[in-house]
């Protein structure tokens, strides 16, 4: 048991680094994936809409309730920097002037620019938002074709404009199974590969480093201990610590979860074991090259932020490119964010895929470990066959 | 004497690896990976695209045909629409090849998978398209005298918005990753101005003692470093543009000398912020390096660097905040020479940044002085 006491020692040394990752992530974590309802009514998307009615007439302020109804309105000064400002951080989606004489003109038939907007590029708001003006100035004018005068006409248009479509929510989620694993408590598991990878490397490789310096390594050599059970005291302890984060991960996100996991929540918790494995295997590797520190936080960095911006966690898979994706297959994280989009519903369940996937990932721990036990061989024996060779050349 | 420690405060640079490791390759990283998974998400969020729609015709409308495909006129149509059946309709709204699926009935109704504003805006389309039959088949019902006029007020191309442009420069608020990189870059400054301090005190480092001893004035030794640490971080930040700018083709307006002032400038005043930082007390190295790392991540986060609108909303909350942080002041910098075509605001940002480092820097050396050990 010495072996893992001082394994256990040197862990607790390294634990304050590995829990303010923890700590961050989860108090990050977790307003983020705050369950959000899921309701069977569609909801039209509201626009952030700021609107500087220049005319102010009956006219326009019938418009301007017209668009309050079914989009947010947002109060900004009349100054091009403050509007250019709220466009680029996209406070506002849509800036609409009304013109002067807007009434006058409605009401001669004349709709050629009477509005005015500012315009910072080829947004979706801007096309909705003058689809909607167009359409709009179409009915009043068709009114007042129709024989109507401009009052009734702008009445008549707005009614007519406003009645509600039928909107059908097509659900293929058959046995309503996405309830186990809403898709807001699905970015939790998201984002659970970047902090298993900066916890495993930036703690457990330093341990791992520590117990394999030279002088505590030379001082295990010659005790009575087999090299057997050092071995297996080292993966005990590591086992160890690994299980334990991983518990404690899977743990909140039960509280996040509100209650023991349920039905497809489980596949979750197994996919986010398997990537444990993983992310500790990754650490075995790099420590068995014995970096030093400053390497250790390179690496954890570039690993960490590698396979999140490749792989989907930080920015979803839909919205990389093909090339990054065909890039990112090659990555264990691919593997574990496909499955966790399938169960998120982003993509037709399919349980023996599933179950591919998450092979896949496990075999990348197997790959990884048996690659780390090759590099310590060749370290070994190899620096003692090099060794020998000295000698017998001297 | 100035020129001496001058030269050695460079090379002594060139060997520091936290300051290689920091400055240069790990921005030069994570530009990378910002590049490759920030890469057309402008494009296809933001910007509009046609959207995808696939028609089930329960009985057939020709009127409807006929209005789509005028909508399918022009660059970037407002609707590609592709008639077909109820099932493979399904299967096309499930594998998310199209948005929405429109039957034409007696009434249109439409069906969606998600929410969303291209559902929003499908939504929009056929009320407007029901509307206006409406008001058509009522005008042809009440005065069929009328109801060519009515169908005219239509069928009008109209521009009835007049866009007003606000900029020549880029729009992809995506970009602001990139300004919040190269802050950062610039508020890791710190980490080259603690090395001044860490090489000028006694309690600090061996150096430190032995430059105590010498018989050049401390001022003289300061300015020196200072000087020297500036141009070091100078290059840093050079590196870093011309990374962003001729590697990953970051487009950062069509002003590009004044991003490098901006970068550089920046750059010194967080040389100046580590060099005060450092020279506050007589505390451990580890502390003062931890401080300023929390600091300066804290200021950076609160720019925006790990959350896009973070600035957006400090804006909203604290508003004065936004012209105090420093790596706000310099992203914005940035911004403000993407977008703007004057100078006007640009300007404030940079003597911001240098009324910055000024004050850092005489801080800095005010809170060096009369330091002195009886023993170590």
């Amino acid at each position: 048991m010495q072996v893992f006491n001082a394994y256990m020692k040197v862990l607790k040394k390294k634990l304050p680094v590995a829990m303010i990752y923890v700590i961050v992530f989860l108090t990050i974590a977790f307003p983020m994936s705050r369950a959000g309802a899921n309701s069977d009514k569609f909801e039209a998307t509201k626009l952030d809409i700021c609107i500087f009615d220049e005319d102010n007439t009956p006219e326009s302020k019938a418009l301007c309730d017209l668009i309050v109804k079914d989009n947010d309105i947002v109060e900004l000064e009349n100054d091009k920097d403050v509007i250019t400002d709220a466009l680029y951080y996209e406070s506002a989606d849509y800036v609409l002037i009304i013109n002067k004489g807007y009434a006058e003109k409605l009401a001669e038939g004349d709709t050629e620019e009477i509005f005015g907007s500012y315009h910072l590029h080829d947004s979706y708001s801007i096309v909705y938002v003058e689809q909607f003006l167009n359409e709009y100035t179409s009915a009043v004018k068709a009114y007042l074709a129709g024989g109507l005068d401009l009052d009734e006409a702008v009445k008549s248009a707005g009614e007519a404009v406003s009645v509600e479509a039928e909107v059908n929510y097509e659900s293929f989620d058959e046995d309503n199974s996405s309830a186990d694993f809403p898709k807001a408590f699905s970015f939790y598991f998201q984002y659970m590969p970047y902090i298993l990878l900066s916890v495993m490397i930036s703690a457990l490789c330093p341990i791992l480093l520590t117990m394999g310096r030279k002088d505590i390594r030379y001082r295990t050599n010659c005790s009575s201990v087999r090299p057997s059970s050092y071995t297996m005291q080292i993966l005990a302890g590591s086992a160890l610590f690994v299980i334990a984060l991983w518990l404690i991960f899977a743990a909140a996100g039960a509280v996040l979860y509100g209650g023991m996991y349920q039905g497809k929540g489980w596949y979750a918790v197994l996919n986010s074991f398997i990537f444990s494995l993983v992310a500790a295997s990754i650490a075995v590797l790099v420590a068995s090259f014995s970096p030093s520190d400053r390497i250790v936080s390179l690496i954890t960095q570039v690993v960490g932020l590698g396979m999140s911006f490749l792989c989907g966690i930080f920015v979803p898979m839909s919205m990389l490119g093909e090339g990054v994706l065909a890039a990112g297959r090659f990555l264990p994280a691919y593997w574990y964010i496909k499955a966790n989009n399938m169960l998120a519903g982003s993509e037709p369940y399919d349980g023996s895929k599933l179950m591919q996937y998450m092979l896949i990932e496990a075999a990348f721990a197997v790959v990884l470990a048996i690659l780390s036990l090759v590099v310590n061989r060749v370290k070994y024996t190899g620096g003692l066959k090099a060794k020998g060779a000295a000698k017998a050349a001297a | 004497m100035f020129l001496h420690n001058l030269k050695y405060e460079l090379k002594s640079s060139i060997r520091a690896k936290d300051l290689i490791f920091w400055l240069m390759i790990f921005p030069v990283v994570l530009g990378t990976f910002f590049k490759i998974a920030f890469d057309g998400i402008y494009e296809k969020t933001t910007k509009f695209n046609t959207i995808p729609v696939a028609v089930v015709e329960v009985q057939k409308n020709p009127v409807f045909n006929s209005v789509a495909e005028t909508l399918e006129e022009g660059d970037t149509p407002f609707l590609k629409a592709e008639y077909t059946d109820r099932k493979k309709a399904l299967e096309l709204l499930e594998n998310e090849k199209v948005e929405g699926i429109i039957y034409l009935d007696e009434k249109l109704s439409l069906s969606v998978a998600e929410e969303g504003i291209e559902e929003t805006m499908l939504k929009a389309f056929v009320e407007e398209y029901t509307a206006e039959e409406k008001i058509i088949t009522d005008a042809v019902k009440n005065d069929p005298m009328k109801a060519q006029a009515v169908i005219d007020a239509f069928s009008q191309e109209v521009d009835v918005c007049k866009e007003i442009p606000l900029t020549q420069g880029n729009p992809d608020n995506l970009i602001q990753y990139f300004y919040n990189l190269i802050a950062m870059v610039g508020i890791y400054g710190t980490i080259t101005g603690l090395h001044i301090t860490i090489n000028k005190q006694a309690n600090l480092s061996a150096l430190g003692a032995r430059n105590n001893c010498s018989p050049t004035p401390k001022s003289v030794g300061l300015c020196a470093s200072l000087i020297g640490s500036f141009m070091v971080q100078a290059v840093c930040m050079i590196i870093c543009v011309t990374y962003l700018a001729f590697v990953l083709r970051i487009d950062f307006g069509d002003r590009l000398p004044p991003v490098y002032l901006a970068a550089i400038i920046g750059g010194m005043m967080g040389v100046s912020l580590g060099f005060m930082v450092g020279s506050i007390g007589r505390m451990s190295v580890d502390a003062k390096v931890g401080i300023s790392m929390a600091v300066s991540m804290t200021l950076c986060f609160l720019s925006g660097l790990m959350v896009g609108d973070m600035k957006a909303v400090v804006a909203s909350k604290i508003p004065w905040f936004n012209n105090i942080n420093p790596v706000a002041v310099m992203s914005d910098s940035f911004y403000c020479l993407n977008i703007y075509s004057d100078y006007r605001r640009f300007l404030t940002k940079i003597a911001t940044l240098l009324i910055m480092t000024a004050v850092f820097s005489v801080l800095g050396f005010i809170f060096s002085r009369r330091k002195k050990y009886a023993s170590l």
